[in-house]
């Protein structure tokens, strides 16, 4: 049973074709990868998915039940969390409370304006930041975090809500590749543990062939090949359009 | 022709780059390494004027521009590729290539939209597309070719690698090469050493804000211990 | 039927007018970012020059046209000495401070025209030709109209030209998208941006002189145009020129139907039009998203509670001000009353300004909609003064619920626009609703029942309530609601990802600062006796911003600090001097240059300095 599944989904913008007839599914802890050139649509594909757009055509179904037309506040409340391409966190909290915030929000704790958030989920926000490695910044600002740990920071916030689909966009743009390979390592046994399927856009063939259960490649909003890391590379398609021919020399 | 020496530059009490300094001589090719955050990116704004620096010289072609607004390093042959691309969504390709005209400069060949779609034959076939309309590619190229058209010396590439397709870095490779052939002088910014080899001729390593290492690509690749500890590779 | 055709002609007349003061602000947003508040006292400058100019000059339409053409260019020259002298200095700031500068200069401008020119209105004295008439579909049509009519068009083609087909359009529209990058490609900006401010400076000029024949030049021009041009640039989309003339033909049009088939509301119904618009184009007719202004922002620091010595700090003011009564009296015991006043009006706009990121330039709406709620319900149904303490903060919030309803959506520029142009359409209700409000000389008697006339009864009252309140404002900004609030200003995308529903927490914050301004507003009019329309003024709400400001956006007490001290120093201000608007414009503008990054900012700046030092 599969937790996110994608029929025949398409969008155009002002009569130009973005995303047409794209149909995938992700199963609870897989990692699935979707490449492409710029321009490709995944972003598109993926604020579909994330709902903050909605499709033309086609359906987006999370665990059995349709989320495609719903906004980006329901879609997460369907249980889908989400990293951004450039991070965004709380600027004004420490790391624990930005934690926190994602914990009041799951246990529906927005709606009060008398108990201090200091005495709500602190030890569980801890929790969370244990897992991705950050206990020992919980007090800092996260202006002051290092690249790496904001990331990491995103991720814990994600985990916050308990979702079962995890959309991450180009998650180690930016990074070092030691880093960008131990974020996505780190992300692999988060899925495993808990049963959460990945979908994440990547630029970083290494980090994709690594990890990547499975790796969709999207050319002008169309899906051109679907399979492992193998079979992609010896995708001719692919390689004409995307990965070039030096692919995996490095 | 470019020669940065005790460069510090701070952003508000972030202290960015430290006594940085390298060279860069007529002609040729040269790579600042290092990964996010090691201040690649500051050093090419503190050059161009973008970011002001808190001390150090920064002298081209003999003269010291450190602190100088940003349009008179421009106009004294300095050219700048952001890291970000940043083409002017709007503007076509024709009228961002217009903002970026200068005047001819004594002793080059100058540059004019038909000879930058020579060396970019894809924009050539855009030239009334809006920038915002392109590809990440043809982006890159563009704002390559708008930097070109103010005839400059000496250009600072700031990633131009960043977040493109492998086939197209690939194409991107050849189009810098064929400006180092013209006799452009180049400094480029990249944490992607792969892309680096295959361009420039020496490298400086840049690890928080200064710089740990510098000799030419050949000693580069066969120094492990810099490559690891400074290079994650 | 018949009298459709000169309606509308009237209407694209008053478009044409409109169109030249907006087509000014939204070009020199375009390229600058700023929202220039001190446009309307640019056209104005052109009304009174244009009159000095134009009273000198023979009555010929060849010298009327002349001397138009002058009054643009010295307007322009204006212009480019206040762009040089002040907005090159803020470009950095933060949008706020930039807005608050170009406000100081309004006040400055006020005063000035008023040393200048004197407190009278000056008509112009209409030559034969100007008087003429045309037949138009068998009623007598103003000759003058039709001009005007047909420069708003041609202005419109003119510039379309020059910023399409010119060089120095191309980068006037390439420093409008990334005017950093512009500069790194060898383009001097500061001389651009200084064309572009006199550009816009002489169209407000222009305007200014072609509305003589038609008005007068007066005192009031600055505030009464700032806010159409406001609604004209928001309801088009802010930076489209198009979208100004399209808008403009919208609003122009409207109006002089409005005021034939409901004069009493015209201002109503174009705000109407507006909420309309945004409904359906959050970013006006022809305006794109906004995006972030592409200079580093600094992130607001983390917030924490305040440390025990702060606390105990407040604790010791706090029984001060319990025990002040028994130690002043008479005139400084209504001046601490008046603070008391101040804090209300202080923290509830920093609840949404603040945590919630929602600038406000026309606060006062919910003072002065609080206060008249109070005196309303006193004079027409005789309610006894804790039944207004109760209707006030009730009927404010509910208004700024339902303003809210269409600005919740808006990014912070449009917010703060639209808030000085709904705090201008109050006004304008309370000012012209003669009937109900009394107008201009307002509702007198709202004095408190006989137990609270006591003065010290009175301000202890005052001094609970606002207190009371700040502490309930500072208590929810601790417990979750506070912090989700906090959350959509910092990143409403990753809000939005955790399941945050942004609009409400904004809405609620909305509602809970206009109910307690609203509080604020009914205490000060049962402190005074009276309501009147002064009490909406713009001048008003930017006192609220002051406060605000000076105390510092990031912590909680800061507004408390702000209420105090500027209550005090306006004081001592209005008390020793008549020219009180230029000293507080030139206070305010020079501030603003000096401390670019805003006092608190500067405050912190100076401490870390000497920590490190």
């Amino acid at each position: 049973m599969s937790v996110l599944s994608v029929q025949g989904l398409g969008k155009s913008f002002g009569g130009v074709q973005a995303v047409s007839g794209v149909s995938f599914s992700v199963a609870p802890g897989e990692m699935l990868a979707l490449i492409g050139p710029n321009g490709a649509g995944k972003s598109t594909l993926f604020n579909m998915v994330g709902g903050q757009l909605q499709p033309d055509a086609g359906s987006v179904t999370l665990g059995g039940a349709t989320i495609s037309g719903l906004g980006p506040r329901a879609v997460a409340r369907q249980g889908v969390g989400r990293t951004f391409q450039i991070t965004a966190t709380f600027g004004s909290m420490t790391v624990r409370e930005n934690v926190q915030m994602a914990l009041l929000s799951h246990r529906r704790e927005i709606w009060c304006f008398w108990r201090s958030v200091a005495e709500r989920f602190g030890a569980e926000a801890d929790a969370l930041l244990a897992q991705v490695g950050l206990e020992a910044q919980a007090e800092r600002a996260t202006g002051v975090l290092a690249y790496g740990d904001l990331k990491r920071l995103e991720l814990a916030v994600a985990l916050g809500n308990a979702p079962r689909l995890l959309l991450m966009d180009e998650p180690t743009a930016g990074m070092a590749p030691a880093e960008r390979v131990a974020l996505m390592q780190l992300t692999r046994r988060l899925a495993t543990e808990r049963g959460i399927a990945v979908l994440f856009t990547e630029h970083d063939m290494d980090v994709v062939f690594d990890v990547a259960d499975r790796i969709l490649v999207l050319d002008r909003g169309a899906l051109i090949a679907e399979g492992d890391g193998p079979a992609i590379r010896a995708n001719p398609a692919v390689r004409a359009v995307y990965l070039g021919t030096d692919a995996g020399s490095h | 022709m470019l020669a940065v020496g005790g460069l510090n530059t701070h952003y508000g009490r972030a202290h960015i780059l430290q006594d940085m300094a390298f060279e860069v001589s007529a002609g040729e090719a040269m790579v600042l390494l290092g990964r996010n955050g090691a201040g690649k990116s500051t050093a090419m704004k503190s050059i161009i004027g973008l970011v002001r620096p808190t001390s150090g010289r920064i002298l081209f072609g003999g003269r010291d521009i450190a602190g100088e607004a940003p349009h008179r390093i421009a106009r004294s042959g300095l050219g700048y590729v952001p890291e970000d691309r940043r083409v002017f969504a709007d503007l076509t390709v024709m009228e961002n290539l217009e903002v970026g005209r200068q005047p001819a400069r004594e002793g080059l060949h100058p540059w004019t939209p038909a000879r930058l779609f020579e060396l970019f034959p894809n924009l050539g076939r855009m030239r009334d597309r809006p920038g915002g309309r392109m590809s990440g590619g043809e982006q890159q190229m563009l704002t390559i070719a708008r930097t070109l058209m103010g005839n400059p010396r000496l250009v600072l590439l700031d990633e131009p690698s960043e977040g493109l397709a492998p086939v197209i870095v690939q194409a991107m490779a050849e189009a810098i090469l064929a400006l180092k052939a013209e006799g452009l002088t180049i400094l480029l910014a990249e944490q992607n050493s792969h892309f680096a080899e295959g361009i420039a001729d020496r490298a400086t390593v840049v690890e928080k804000g200064r710089a740990v290492w510098s000799g030419t690509m050949a000693a580069l690749r066969a120094n492990d211990a810099v490559r690891a500890q400074y290079l994650a590779l | 039927m018949s009298s459709i055709l000169p309606q509308l002609l009237t209407g694209l007349a008053t478009a044409s007018s409109l169109f030249l003061i907006s087509a000014g602000l939204t070009i020199i947003f375009g390229v600058s970012r700023i929202v220039n508040f001190s446009h309307g006292s640019l056209m104005m400058l052109g009304a009174y020059i244009g009159w000095s100019i134009l009273t000198r000059l023979p009555r010929e339409p060849e010298w009327f046209a002349l001397g138009v053409l002058a009054t643009a260019l010295a307007t322009a020259i204006i212009g480019v000495v206040l762009e040089m002298a002040v907005l090159r200095r803020v470009y950095r700031s933060p949008e706020l401070f930039q807005l608050l500068a170009t406000f100081g200069v309004v006040l400055i401008i006020q005063d000035v025209t008023l040393l200048l020119w004197g407190p009278t209105e000056l008509p112009l004295p209409r030559p034969r030709w100007l008087r003429g008439f045309v037949e138009v579909a068998g009623s007598r049509f103003p000759l003058y109209d039709l001009v005007l009519i047909a420069i708003g068009p041609l202005v419109l083609g003119l510039l379309w030209l020059a910023l399409n087909r010119t060089r120095w359009g191309t980068l006037v529209r390439a420093a409008t998208l990334d005017r950093e990058m512009v500069a790194a490609l060898g383009v001097d900006q500061r001389r651009l941006f200084t064309s572009v401010f006199a550009l816009g400076a002489g169209l407000a000029g222009l305007g200014g002189a072609l509305s003589l024949p038609n008005a007068s030049a007066n005192l009031g021009i600055d505030l009464s145009v700032i806010a159409d041009a406001f609604v004209v640039v928001v309801v088009g989309g802010l930076g489209s020129l198009p979208g100004a003339f399209l808008a403009s033909v919208l609003i122009g049009v409207l109006q002089a139907f409005g005021i034939v088939l409901v004069p009493k509301i015209t201002l109503v119904l174009v705000f109407l039009v507006m909420a309309v618009v945004l409904v359906f184009r959050p970013n006006g007719l022809l305006g794109r998203p906004q995006t972030e202004a592409r200079e580093a922002t600094v992130a607001a620091p983390v917030v924490r509670p305040a440390p025990p010595a702060l606390r105990l700090l407040g604790a010791v003011t706090l029984a001060l001000a319990v025990a002040a009564p028994f130690i002043v009296g008479g005139y400084y015991l209504t001046v601490l009353t008046d603070a008391c006043v101040a804090i209300l009006f202080a923290t509830s706009l920093h609840f949404m300004m603040g945590p919630g990121g929602m600038a406000s330039f026309g606060h006062a709406a919910w003072f002065g909609i609080g206060a008249y709620a109070a005196g309303l319900l006193l004079h027409w149904a005789g309610a006894p003064m804790p039944l207004g303490l109760l209707a006030a903060p009730v009927a404010a919030g509910l208004v700024s619920g339902l303003f809210g309803l269409f600005v919740v959506r808006l990014s912070g520029v449009y917010l703060a626009m639209l808030t000085l142009a709904f705090a201008q359409i109050a006004w304008a209700v309370s000012f012209q609703w003669v009937e109900v409000t009394g107008g201009d000389n307002g509702l007198l008697g709202v004095w408190p029942p006989d137990w609270a006339r006591d003065p010290r009864l009175y301000y202890w009252m005052a001094l609970a309530l606002s207190v009371g309140v700040a502490l309930l404002l500072r208590r929810a900004l601790y417990a979750p609601y506070g912090y989700a609030l906090r959350a959509a200003r910092d990143s409403t995308p990753r809000a939005r990802a955790i399941g945050l529903d942004v609009e409400g927490l904004r809405m609620v914050a909305l509602v809970i600062a206009g109910a307690a301004c609203g509080l604020g507003g009914a205490i000060f009019a049962y402190g005074k006796g009276g309501v009147f329309p002064t009490y909406i003024s713009i001048p008003h709400s930017v006192e609220a911003l002051l406060m605000v400001l000076l105390g510092g956006l990031q912590t909680v007490a800061g507004p408390i600090v702000g209420a105090l001290v500027y209550t005090g120093l306006a004081d001592i201000l209005v008390r020793s001097t008549d020219l009180w608007r230029l000293v507080l414009g030139a206070v305010i503008v020079v501030l603003v240059v000096a401390f670019p990054e805003g006092i608190a900012g500067a405050v912190r700046r100076l401490w870390l300095r000497g920590r490190e030092a």
